[in-house]
C-alpha cells in the first residue's frame, strides 16, 4: 500500500519545506504540502503540523492557527486514531487547540534559543517513538522563544505516561542545566491519552541527516520511521 | 537645509540650489510638491550615490570580466552562476541611522529590506549574516541597550521569516557609541532560469503594474534623506521616520512572490525600499525604457486622508511591485488571493517614456522616466588626517604584567570573546542546510540540496586597522574574510561590500572612503575576485562629539566548496597531530586588540598586505586540501595566533605543546610576536606523517609553514622558545573567560 502524509502549511510556517524534504527524500514516503484552508483529512493517513511562526505568532504562539479549518479536519483524525505530530509551533498549536494538555510559555531566559540539546525517551509506546527504547538519549536541535512547558495537571500526565521526552544531559540525567527553557520537569514532548497525537519542541526534521548533526547522528529519522511503520501496521 | 520656491510655496529640501535649478530647467516648469519630494529622495546620497559613484568606478566591471557573474553592481543584488543550473544572489546593506535611533525596529527593517533585495532577483532567500558595531559594553548602558535590541530585532525578524542567520561579526569601539553600525546581508538561491524570468525592469509596454504586500502608511516618509544627514539630538524627534517591520507579512511575500515567479507571467519585479513607490516605478520604467500611467488612489493606504506626497514617498515596509504580462494577470492575482496578501493593480506600462501619476483625475506627477536616475555627481575633496603620523609612530609600552595574564585578559575582551550570546538567539538551522554552524567554523557553510556543492560565507572588516591606514586596512579586511571561507575549504567566488564612513563633505572622512575603495579594488583585481555589488553609508558621525565612526568597509565573501569531503572545520581533532602556522608574524601591533585592551592606545604600525604572498599561501592551502592533509583550519585574527590556537582547543578539550624557536625570524619582542595582527595567517592541524611533504610544498610555494608543536590530551597550552619566559595556559580557564564576558555584561 502507499501511505500518504500531509504537512499542513499555515501562513507563517517555516519548517514546512524542511519536513517535506525529510519525508520525501530521506524517509521516502509520499508527503504533500497542503495549504491550511485546503487540507482535507480523508486523503491522508497521518498529518504533521510543522514549526514556524503561524500567523506571525501574533496574539500568542499557535493560537490563531488553532482556529484554522485544518484543525477541524485534524480533529477527525484525532478521533479515529490516525497519527498527528506537532513540531515546535505545531506543538504550540496542538496545546492551543486542546488536542494536548498544558501550555508553552516564554523561555525562562526570556530569549529565543537555538542549539543542539539532548532529550531522553520516556515512552516508546507511541506511534512516533516505537523505533526508540525508553531511556535512549537523542541528539536533536531546538529553536524557539516559547517552549517552557507548563501544566497544572502534572500528576495525571505522569500517571498516564503522557510525557514522551524530557530534556537531559548526554548521559540521560535530568539536570537544570540540560533544561534549555525552564520547562516543568524538563518536559520536551507529550502525547494525548490515546497516544496518537504528540507534540514536542525539538525539531526531528533537522536531525534526520548525519551531515546536519554535530555528532553525525540521525536520531530525528526515528520519529518519522516510527510514524510510517505505525501507519503501515494500522491498515 | 536650503529652501526653494516652487509654485509660490517655500519648501525645505535637502536638494542643493543648482540641483533645483537643473530640475526646473529640464522640466521647463516648476515641479509639483510631489515631484520635488521624489527628486529630493532619489537624489539623496543614500539613493543616488552622488559622492561615492566616481570612486566606485574603480571596481572592475564584474559582468564583463568574469563569465560566471550574472548580475553585477547597480542591481538589487549581485548574482553568480555556481554551476548545475543554480544561481546565488547576495547583497549587503547598512541600516545604521534607524538602528541608532530605534535599535529593535531599525535592525528588523534592515533585515526586511535586504531580504526584498535578494527576493526581487527571483530567488529564495536562504541565509542572513549581520556585521554589527557598537560602543564598548562595559559600564555603558546605552551601548548595552543598542546591542540587546539590535540582536533581538534581527532574531525576531529573521527567525520568523524562516531564513537562518548563519554568521556575523561584531566590533566594539568607542567611535561607534553614538552611531552604531548595523549591516545586514542576505544570500538567495534559485535556478538560473528563475533569475532570468524576472529582471528589475519594465521593458514591455502594456504590462500590468501590481503593488502587493503591506499597506502604505505615513511611516518612514523621507527616511532616505534622514539617512543622508548626520545624527543630532534632533534625531530623536525623527523617530517616526523609522519604519516598523512585519516579518509575518514578509514571510507571506516571500512565498507569494516565489509562487508567482514560477508561473512565468512575472516580467519584472522590484522591492519598495528607500524612496518608496516613486523610486521603484522610476527605476522600473527608467531602466526598461518605458513609461507608465499610475492611478495613485488604487494604492491601499493604512490611514485615510494621505496626500499624494505622502503616498508616493512613504517607505512603509513589506511591499513589492510586480510587472505582469496581460495574459497572466488573473493567475497572479489568484496566487496573491491564496496567500491573503493585499494587492492592487495600480496601472500599466506604456511606450511614452514618461511616468505619469494621477490623483483621481489630477495629474500630479509627469516626469521623464530617466530624469530621476540622472542624479548629479559630486567630486569630493580628500585629505589625509594630520593626526595619523603621530598615531602610527606610537610605541608599544613594555608589557605591564606576565604574558599569561595578558593572554587571559585578551581572550576575555569584548572584541575577542565568544559571540554565542548573539547566535544562540538566531535560528541558524532552519532550512535544513546548515552544515558548519555558528561557533564551529570561521564562516557559515550551507549545503545546496540536490548537488554536492556547499556555499560558505563570511562578513567583516577591521575598523581599527582601517582607521590607521584605510588602503591596507580594507585589503586586510578582504584577506581576513576570504581567509574565513578558505579555512572552511571554500574558494572565494565573489565579494560585495558595505562602506560605512563619516560625512563625505569632510575631506578627511572622504579620504578614508576613497582609499578603502582603492584598497578593495586593487586587491580584488589581483586575486581575481569579482565585486558584484555594494552599498555606501555616509554621515556616520556623532554631532555631539564631532567624531566620525572608525572607517568600516565591511566585506562579504561567498565561496563554494565542491564535495562534502572538502569541508574543513575549526576545532582541533586528535592529540598527537601537528600544529602549524602558515605565514609570518611581523611587527604590526597598530590598531591591535593588545594595544587597545592593555594600554588604551589606538596607534602603532598597522598590518600591510602583500597580495603575492597571500595568493601563494592560498594556493598552498588548497594543494594541502587536495591532498587531504588538513584536519582543522582557523585563520588568525584579533589578538594574534595564540588566541586562534586556544579557540581550536576548546571544542574537543585538547591542549598543545608549542615551541616558538625558529619562528621569530623578525626577532620581535615576545608581546609583539604573540599579539601582532599580521593578516593572512592560518593555524592548521596536520598528521605528523605528512610533515615532510608539507615542508616540500611550502618551499615550492615559497610560503612560511612552521611547525609550532603537537596537540596533547591535557587541556593546557605550553609555550617554549620565547625570550622572557615559558608560558603555561589553562584551557578550561581560557574557555571560561571566553564564554562569560558577554553574558556577564548582558544577563543581569
Amino acid at each position: 500500500m502507499t501511505i500518504k502524509i500531509a504537512v499542513v502549511q499555515f501562513p507563517g510556517a517555516n519548517c514546512d519545506l524542511d519536513a517535506i524534504h525529510v519525508l520525501n527524500n530521506v524517509i521516502g514516503v509520499e508527503t504533500s504540502l497542503v495549504w491550511h484552508n485546503h487540507f482535507k483529512e480523508a486523503e491522508f493517513d497521518g498529518v504533521i503540523l510543522p514549526g514556524g511562526f503561524s500567523f506571525g505568532d501574533y496574539l500568542r504562539a499557535g493560537i490563531i492557527a488553532a482556529h484554522s479549518p485544518a484543525l477541524d479536519e485534524a480533529r477527525i483524525m484525532l478521533k479515529d486514531g490516525r497519527p498527528i505530530l506537532g513540531i515546535c509551533n505545531g506543538f504550540q498549536i496542538l496545546t492551543e487547540a486542546e488536542f494536548l494538555p498544558g501550555a508553552l510559555l516564554q523561555n525562562d531566559s526570556l530569549k529565543f534559543v537555538c542549539k543542539w540539546i539532548n532529550i531522553r525517551v520516556e515512552n516508546n509506546n507511541t506511534p512516533f517513538t516505537r523505533k526508540m527504547k525508553n531511556g535512549d538519549v537523542l541528539d536533536i536541535p531546538i529553536a524557539h522563544g516559547e517552549g517552557r512547558y507548563f501544566t497544572d495537571n502534572l500528576k495525571e500526565l505522569e500517571e498516564n505516561q503522557q510525557i514522551v521526552f524530557k530534556y537531559s544531559d548526554e548521559n540521560g540525567k535530568y539536570t537544570q542545566k540540560a533544561n534549555p527553557n525552564g520547562s516543568m520537569e524538563n518536559i520536551a514532548g507529550i502525547c494525548n491519552l490515546e497516544r496518537n497525537c504528540m507534540g514536542l519542541m525539538p525539531h526531528p526534521e533537522r536531525a534526520s541527516e548525519a551531515i546536519l548533526s554535530p555528532k553525525c547522528t540521525t536520531h530525528g529519522k526515528l520519529f518519522f520511521d516510527s510514524m510510517v511503520e505505525f501507519i503501515k501496521r494500522r491498515s | 537645509m536650503p529652501k526653494v520656491k516652487v509654485n509660490g510655496d517655500e519648501l525645505k529640501v535637502d536638494l542643493t540650489e543648482p540641483e533645483v535649478k537643473w530640475i526646473k530647467n529640464t522640466l521647463e516648469r516648476d515641479p509639483s510638491i510631489t515631484e520635488l519630494g521624489m527628486f529630493d529622495v532619489m537624489w539623496s546620497e543614500h539613493c543616488s550615490y552622488k559622492s561615492s559613484r566616481p570612486k566606485l568606478k574603480l571596481f572592475e566591471d564584474a559582468e564583463k570580466n568574469y563569465d560566471y557573474v550574472l548580475a553585477g553592481p547597480g542591481q538589487d543584488a549581485g548574482v553568480i552562476d555556481i554551476g548545475e543550473g543554480y544561481a546565488l544572489a547576495f547583497r549587503i546593506e547598512s541600516h545604521n541611522h534607524p538602528s541608532a535611533i530605534e535599535p529593535y525596529h531599525g535592525a528588523a527593517t534592515g533585515i526586511g529590506g535586504i531580504i526584498r533585495d535578494v527576493l526581487c532577483m527571483g530567488v529564495r532567500p536562504i541565509a542572513l549574516l549581520d556585521p554589527l558595531r557598537f560602543g564598548p559594553l562595559k559600564n555603558n548602558p546605552h551601548s548595552q541597550w543598542l546591542f540587546k535590541y539590535v540582536v533581538k530585532g534581527i532574531a525576531d525578524y529573521g527567525n520568523c521569516t524562516g531564513i537562518p542567520t548563519i554568521g556575523g561579526e561584531v566590533e566594539f569601539d568607542k567611535s561607534f557609541e553614538g552611531n552604531c553600525l548595523v549591516n545586514v546581508a542576505c544570500i538567495g538561491l534559485g535556478s538560473i532560469e528563475d533569475f532570468r524570468h524576472a529582471p528589475s525592469r519594465a521593458s514591455n509596454p502594456g504590462d500590468y503594474i501590481i503593488l502587493m504586500g503591506g499597506s502604505t502608511g505615513r511611516d518612514g516618509i523621507h527616511g532616505v534623506t534622514f539617512a543622508s544627514r548626520t545624527l543630532t539630538d534632533m534625531s530623536e524627534a525623527d523617530r517616526p521616520a523609522v519604519q516598523i517591520g512585519d516579518p509575518f507579512t514578509k514571510k507571506m511575500i516571500i512565498e507569494a512572490t516565489i509562487e508567482a515567479i514560477k508561473t512565468g507571467y512575472v516580467r519584472g519585479l522590484k522591492d519598495l525600499g528607500g524612496g518608496g513607490i516613486s523610486c521603484a516605478l522610476s527605476e522600473l520604467t527608467g531602466d526598461g525604457g518605458t513609461g507608465a500611467k499610475i492611478k495613485m488612489r488604487k494604492i491601499f493606504t493604512r490611514e485615510p486622508g494621505m496626500t499624494s506626497y505622502e503616498i508616493m514617498l512613504s517607505e512603509s515596509q513589506e511591499r513589492m511591485a510586480f510587472i505582469v504580462k496581460p495574459e497572466g494577470l488573473e493567475k497572479i492575482l489568484e496566487i496573491f488571493r491564496k496567500f491573503e496578501m493585499a494587492h492592487a493593480v495600480i496601472g500599466r506600462t506604456d511606450d511614452s517614456k514618461v511616468l505619469k501619476i494621477y490623483d483621481s483625475d489630477n495629474l500630479v506627477v509627469s516626469l521623464p522616466s530617466i530624469a530621476l536616475s540622472e542624479s548629479p555627481i559630486i567630486d569630493r575633496d580628500e585629505k589625509r588626517p594630520g593626526i595619523l603620523d603621530g598615531l602610527i609612530s606610537q610605541k608599544t609600552p613594555e608589557p605591564s604584567s606576565n604574558l599569561e595574564e595578558l593572554i587571559y585578559k585578551l581572550i576575555a575582551s569584548e572584541n575577542i570573546c565568544s559571540k554565542e550570546w548573539i547566535y544562540r538567539q538566531y535560528d541558524h538551522e532552519v532550512g535544513v542546510r546548515s552544515v558548519v554552524k555558528c561557533g564551529t567554523g570561521d564562516s557559515g557553510v550551507l549545503r545546496i540540496i540536490g548537488t554536492n556543492k556547499f556555499l560558505a560565507s563570511s562578513v567583516g572588516t577591521n575598523s581599527k586597522h582601517c582607521f590607521l591606514e584605510p588602503y591596507e586596512g580594507a585589503k586586510g579586511g578582504l584577506v581576513e574574510v576570504c581567509g574565513n571561507v578558505i579555512a572552511n575549504g571554500a574558494r572565494p567566488k565573489a565579494m560585495v561590500n558595505c562602506c560605512n564612513f563619516g560625512n563625505p563633505e569632510v575631506p578627511e572622512s572622504f579620504w578614508y572612503f576613497a582609499n578603502s575603495v582603492r584598497g578593495m579594488a586593487d586587491f580584488c583585481k589581483e586575486l581575481r575576485i569579482p565585486v558584484v555589488g555594494g552599498n555606501v553609508s555616509f554621515y556616520n558621525e556623532d554631532e555631539v562629539s564631532k567624531t566620525a565612526v572608525k572607517p568600516a568597509p565591511v566585506i562579504m565573501i561567498v565561496g563554494i566548496i565542491d564535495g562534502v569531503e572538502n569541508i574543513i572545520t575549526l576545532p582541533f581533532k586528535n592529540a598527537g597531530n601537528d600544529v602549524l602556522i602558515i605565514g609570518e608574524t611581523n611587527n604590526e601591533l597598530g590598531g591591535s586588540e593588545y594595544h587597545s585592551v592593555m594600554y588604551d592606545i589606538e596607534g602603532g604600525i598597522p598590518p600591510k598586505v602583500d597580495e603575492k604572498k597571500i595568493k601563494a599561501r592560498w594556493d598552498f592551502i588548497f594543494e594541502l586540501y587536495e591532498k587531504i592533509m588538513i584536519k582543522a583550519n582557523h585563520d588568525v585574527n584579533k589578538g594574534g595566533f595564540i588566541i586562534s590556537i586556544a579557540e581550536m582547543c576548546f571544542k574537543n578539550n585538547l591542549g598543545a605543546d608549542l615551541d616558538l624557536n625558529g619562528y621569530n625570524n623578525k626577532n620581535l619582542r615576545d608581546d609583539k610576536l604573540l599579539f601582532s595582527e599580521s593578516v593572512g595567517r592560518f593555524i592548521i592541524e596536520t598528521d605528523p606523517k605528512d610533515f615532510e611533504e608539507i615542508k616540500v610544498l611550502a618551499e615550492k610555494y615559497n610560503v612560511t609553514a612552521k611547525k609550532l608543536g603537537v596537540l596533547i590530551k591535557k587541556p593546557e597550552i605550553n609555550i617554549k622558545g620565547l625570550k622572557s619566559q615559558d608560558i603555561k595556559l589553562d584551557i578550561d580557564k581560557m574557555k571560561d573567560l571566553y564564554d562569560s564576558t558577554i553574558p556577564n555584561l548582558m544577563d543581569i
